[in-house]
């Protein structure tokens, strides 16, 4: 994903190696992806097919849209 | 001692086969404190003799400060993929081992060239990302 939009990064990261970082995201089981946009995060647990995958992953895109008040 | 078998590493001489474009992984250390970083190293010095599009270039976290703030790298150790002409913005953090090592067997063919394995419609919604979005995988060598 971060290979085709310049605007992705993907960080694999080993939970047992940084246990600072998996704390941090409450990680207790794997594959967990953290997902982080501007303001707004989203937890994906487990492997999921690709399409449900990127949905949500895009879903912290919308999610850190300003809110009109 | 190598750490990759015989067996495995006819295997990926063969998948490094189909790379059509060099692949530099760099890799960021420090000399001190920093228990699994030889590890790390000593895995990566076992890609290049594989595929003469595989490069390591080491990167000091502490002396080229600056260099690892680029890439978005604070901690060690770490690996990034960057093409000849561009940054693949695909980090590993920690040593790859275990499944981590297929992961970055995978994320090195992907960058020397072979096509995502992303369908043409997840393409077109990736490409239209217009704002910073970063991934974190959580995963363990087993």
């Amino acid at each position: 994903m971060a290979f085709v939009s310049p605007n992705i990064t993907a960080y694999a990261v080993e939970a047992t190696e940084y246990p600072d970082l998996a704390r941090k995201y409450h990680v207790t089981g794997v594959p967990k992806t953290v997902v982080a946009a501007d303001s707004a995060e989203v937890e994906i647990l487990g492997a999921l097919p690709q399409d449900a995958f990127i949905e949500q992953a895009l879903s912290a895109l919308s999610a850190s849209e300003p809110q009109s008040r | 001692m190598a750490l990759i078998s015989q067996a495995d590493q006819d295997k990926l001489r063969e998948a490094f086969n189909e790379m059509t474009s060099p692949v530099r992984l760099l890799f960021f250390t420090q000399t001190l404190g920093c228990e699994t970083c030889p590890q790390t190293r000593q895995i990566l010095d076992e890609l290049p003799p594989l595929s003469d599009k595989i490069s390591i270039e080491e990167v000091n976290l502490v002396l080229e400060g600056d260099k690892a703030k680029q890439y978005g790298i604070d901690r060690v150790p770490a690996i990034a993929l960057v093409s000849e002409e561009k940054d693949s913005r695909i980090r590993f953090l920690g040593t790859p081992a275990g499944y981590e090592f297929i992961s970055l067997i995978q994320a090195i063919l992907l960058v020397g060239g072979r096509p995502p394995g992303l369908t043409q419609e997840n393409r077109k919604r990736l490409a239209a990302v217009n704002k910073p979005l970063t991934m974190q995988v959580f995963t363990t060598p087993t």
